[in-house]
């Protein structure tokens, strides 16, 4: 009996994944929950295991294409099934680009569940449509065109002509906005470009290549999308301010060494992270300001403290987040980042745990950076910068001793977190660590 | 006690009568404030219509003056237009239609105030001639219209150096007759009256005739005008026009920078036609003007609240409003769906079509080559001729073609410019593509029945791509 394999609903709010890559050949052995394919979806990154044990028979959906959760990407079949008209080993069958019949992307900004923030970019529906209305998202024959020649999904585009069809200015005006060119005539495909032909106008007149240069050019990932849209957003959102504070880590150093071979025991590491975030949850309770977001005129107080931490990836960053962090010890916050954290690199994270984050740690200093100085993860107000933690010559006592030093950076929202508060939160954090209470 | 409507429309043309019948549904009362003595305005009474009448006149003896060549015998001795005749029937058409506007006011209670209107300030309307009275109105519609127009240096007498509003009403067929101006209404009246006899003259000032259509289109006209022995003098200058009682003399700088001076019976001004606003009052009623012309903004209000305005009276200050019977109803009905509190859509007069009836006819919409490639278009394009068509040939119909402008890049249609037969009529389709935003590749999928003069507008659609079928 062949098994169909289907595109996995990796969230509530994903609506459809695109297919990074296949593992697996048609005509491979597979076994079951042996890594099958690659997705990527707005939340994540993740490998799909195979559903059952077999042959690959047949792959539906090519690598690049985009599908609605739950469609038939892949069959596996016993070794005999394989399709005729596909000698074994061959390439995927190209499937027919059509748009129609590939739904397009969940419309919801990334990490913004409960506080919306308050983005507005241009042509963007206000709610996400549910998947038949999307799939019946009217446009024109050109708009469609300039869709496949540009690599945009027709759905997330509002339609101002009669009853909501998406017509030509709609969708130049959304490229428009996209990529921030003022040249509604020509936008360039970022991945259908031939080589040679140069980069669009970056609105200032400038080209990044001009045609003909010797340059290679290759579309961005999903997730390279995806840091590049948020990050941009969040500057245009926040009003970002900086507080840098130079903390002593002798205390958390002496308490590494001594508990280390327990930690280790215990099947976990002992970092300096799980310090840091042990500290910061609890200044986030006495300063619950900067546990919060804003909402237009509100601001929202998250009652838990879920705590993001920023994972370097090979290709890109992500943020798994520690639910109710504040509920865990020293202990716990060591083995929920050491999990995040390996899981994050591996792609097995789920959607939801990339979501609801309510502050951020960041960790530039494991690079060598002295400070750094974070861009808001939003709808958070504030984010945390570990610079390198390393032996420093200090003054104690009018002298000059050797001490673990590092620089710790607040990115804050001025808007509705002033320095005053800012400051203090920083100097709970400090206070927190140079003083670090074992029990 | 002043009467008192939702609506207050003045002007009976085809942008008021419209305007008034489409607020009347969405349940507006209406009053319609109109001088002539008929309902319909330049279109039924004094344009369109009448001047479309006499061209079928035209093509009639056209046919019969070829009646061996369709193996049709009729008597010896040439076959001639009788002028009272064609004026009967002509005026018979007039006079169904403009009744029928009556009677479609009656059908939807719409008050017919017979007299001139003037702007009286704060919703009220004076009607100074005729029924006179004050009326009320929530909102006003100013519907005016244009009327022939001249150039500086040529006065009308309306007997030798007359305008259209002559030209339809001509007792008798001029020995001679020279056209000032190749627009629609020059080269239209061109072929009337070359075909009813006259020796015809056409000067246009600009390099070629109608001179917003596409290069080529104007090419093929001139082509052909010159077959049917029509003079034409492009580039050429009129000077001064002296009526005497025997005739007209035109004196011309022509393009080689000579003098020349050209006699005719009648000098018929075809230079364009203006706005009419005497005695509206609309300076005293705050209205803004541009260049004589109402200025409005893309749903067609003034400057003043409460008081909208359509039709050839407006600009919209973005360039050259077109002055078509089909744009000043589509004004219309938007501002009357606007005022009724109804979503309404800007217009996109990149989608209007142009139709002008000369023979051969032209139709087209959208871009021509020469305004798509300033927009910095790449453009391509893809020509078919009729000639090539079986059903042309049938018709014995073989000028003409149907040119594509397309963008390269997207695929997209931006102009199809037709001159030849039926071109008025195919041109719907092409109106529609633009609407839609078809692509070429579209139009090739679209099936076109055989045998039809459409056929040459999925040809050309293969010829954008590269290569016609029957080519």
């Amino acid at each position: 009996m062949p098994t169909p394999v289907l595109m996995p609903q990796m969230g509530e709010s994903i609506a459809e994944g695109t297919i990074v890559r296949w593992i697996k050949k048609v005509g491979d052995a597979v076994d079951r929950d042996e890594p099958l394919f690659e997705i990527s979806t707005d939340k994540v990154d993740a490998e799909i295991p195979a559903p059952a044990a077999g042959v690959l028979t047949e792959i539906k959906v090519n690598e690049g294409e985009t599908v609605a959760v739950n469609s038939v990407v892949a069959t596996i079949g016993a070794a005999s099934e394989i399709s005729k008209q596909e000698p074994l080993g061959s390439a995927p069958p190209p499937a027919a680009p059509s748009l129609d019949s590939v739904v397009p992307r969940d419309v919801d900004a990334p990490p913004a569940k409960p506080a919306a923030t308050p983005r507005k970019t241009n042509g963007r529906t206000a709610a996400k449509p549910s998947e038949d209305d999307s799939r019946k998202q009217r446009s024109s024959p050109l708009v469609r065109r300039i869709a496949r020649d540009n690599h945009v999904d027709i759905s997330q585009i509002h339609g101002s002509g009669l009853g909501g069809r998406v017509t030509k200015n709609d969708i130049l005006e959304y490229i428009d906005s996209e990529t921030g060119t003022g040249d509604s005539l020509g936008a360039e495909a970022p991945g259908a470009k031939a080589a040679g032909s140069g980069t669009r106008d970056t609105g200032l007149g400038t080209r990044a290549a001009d045609p003909g240069s010797r340059v290679e050019i290759k579309p961005l990932s999903v997730m390279r999308k995806k840091i590049a849209e948020h990050m941009v957003m969040s500057r245009r959102t926040s009003a970002h301010v900086h507080s840098v504070f130079h903390v002593n880590f002798s205390t958390v150093e002496r308490i590494r060494q001594q508990k280390k071979a327990e930690y280790e025991q215990l099947g976990t590491k002992l970092t300096y992270m799980a310090f840091i975030a042990k500290a910061v949850v609890s200044a986030l309770r006495r300063f619950p300001i900067v546990n919060a977001s804003l909402d237009g005129d509100n601001v929202i107080y998250k009652k838990d403290i879920n705590l993001g931490i920023a994972v370097a990836l090979e290709s890109g960053l992500i943020v798994p987040v520690i639910k109710h962090a504040d509920e865990k010890n020293l202990l716990g916050l060591s083995r929920a980042i050491a999990d995040i954290a390996t899981r994050a690199r591996s792609k097995q994270l789920k959607p939801e745990e990339v979501q609801d984050g309510t502050f951020t740690i960041t960790n530039p200093g494991q690079f060598g950076s002295q400070f750094g100085m974070p861009i808001i993860n939003q709808p958070q107000v504030a984010i945390l910068g570990v610079g390198t933690i390393e032996k420093r010559p200090i003054v104690v006592d009018d002298a000059i001793a050797i001490r673990t030093m590092a620089y710790l950076t607040l990115g804050y929202d001025h808007r509705l977190v002033d320095g005053a508060t800012g400051d203090q939160f920083m100097a709970e954090v400090k206070q927190q660590l140079e003083n670090f209470d074992a029990q | 006690m002043a009467k008192s409507f939702d609506v207050v429309v003045i002007g009976a043309g085809t942008g008021g009568y419209v305007a008034a019948i489409r607020a009347a549904q969405l349940g507006k009362t209406v009053a319609v404030v109109e001088k002539q003595s008929a309902l319909g305005g330049t279109c039924l009474i004094w344009g369109c219509i009448p001047t479309k009448a006499l061209l079928e006149h035209a093509h009639a003896l056209k046919v019969i003056q070829h009646a061996a060549e369709w193996g049709v015998t009729i008597p010896p001795g040439s076959p001639a237009i009788n002028m009272p005749q064609v004026h009967a029937r002509k005026d018979k058409i007039v006079g169904g239609l403009t009744r029928g506007v009556e009677f479609l006011f009656k059908k939807n209670k719409i008050t017919w105030v017979k007299g001139t209107a003037r702007l009286a300030g704060s919703g009220k309307v004076d009607v100074v001639e005729g029924d006179r009275q004050t009326l009320e109105a929530r909102e006003i519609i100013i519907a005016t219209g244009s009327a022939p127009r001249s150039v500086p240096s040529v006065t009308i007498d309306h007997t030798r150096i007359i305008t259209s509003d002559e030209a339809i009403h001509l007792k008798e067929v001029p020995g001679s007759l020279v056209i000032l101006g190749s627009g629609a209404v020059g080269v239209e009246f061109a072929s009337i009256y070359r075909r009813f006899g006259s020796a015809v003259t056409i000067i246009e000032l600009l390099p070629r005739l109608v001179p917003v259509e596409d290069e080529a289109v104007s090419a093929e006209l001139e082509k052909s005008f010159k077959k049917q022995g029509i003079t034409v003098m492009t580039g050429t200058k009129v000077t001064r026009a002296t009526a005497s009682s025997s005739g007209v003399a035109i004196e011309a700088d022509t393009p080689d920078g000579k003098k020349s001076t050209i006699n005719a019976d009648v000098l018929l001004v075809a230079t364009g036609r203006g706005p009419v606003t005497t005695g509206l009052g609309l300076e005293e009623a705050g209205i803004t003007l541009e260049r004589g012309y109402i200025k409005v903004d893309e749903l067609y209000r003034t400057s003043v609240p409460g008081i909208s305005a359509i039709g050839d009276v407006i600009t919209l200050g973005t360039g050259v409003h077109p002055q078509l019977a089909h744009v000043s109803s589509m004004e219309g009905i938007i501002t009357a769906e606007r005022i009724a509190g109804q979503p309404v859509q800007p217009l996109n007069y990149d989608h209007v079509p142009g139709c002008t009836y000369c023979d051969p006819e032209i139709g087209s919409v959208g871009l021509t080559e020469a305004r798509a490639k300033e927009r910095g278009y790449d453009v391509r394009t893809g020509t078919f001729p009729f000639g090539v068509l079986g059903r042309a040939k049938m018709a014995g119909e073989s000028e003409g073609f149907v040119k594509i402008v397309a963008d390269k890049k997207y695929d997209e249609v931006l102009g199809v410019h037709m001159i030849g037969p039926r071109s008025t009529e195919l041109v719907a389709e092409a109106v529609l593509a633009l609407r839609l935003e078809c692509t070429v590749e579209e139009l090739i999928k679209t099936i076109h029945a055989h045998p039809t003069f459409s056929e040459a507008v999925g040809e050309a659609a293969h010829a954008a791509h590269g290569a016609a079928i029957h080519m």
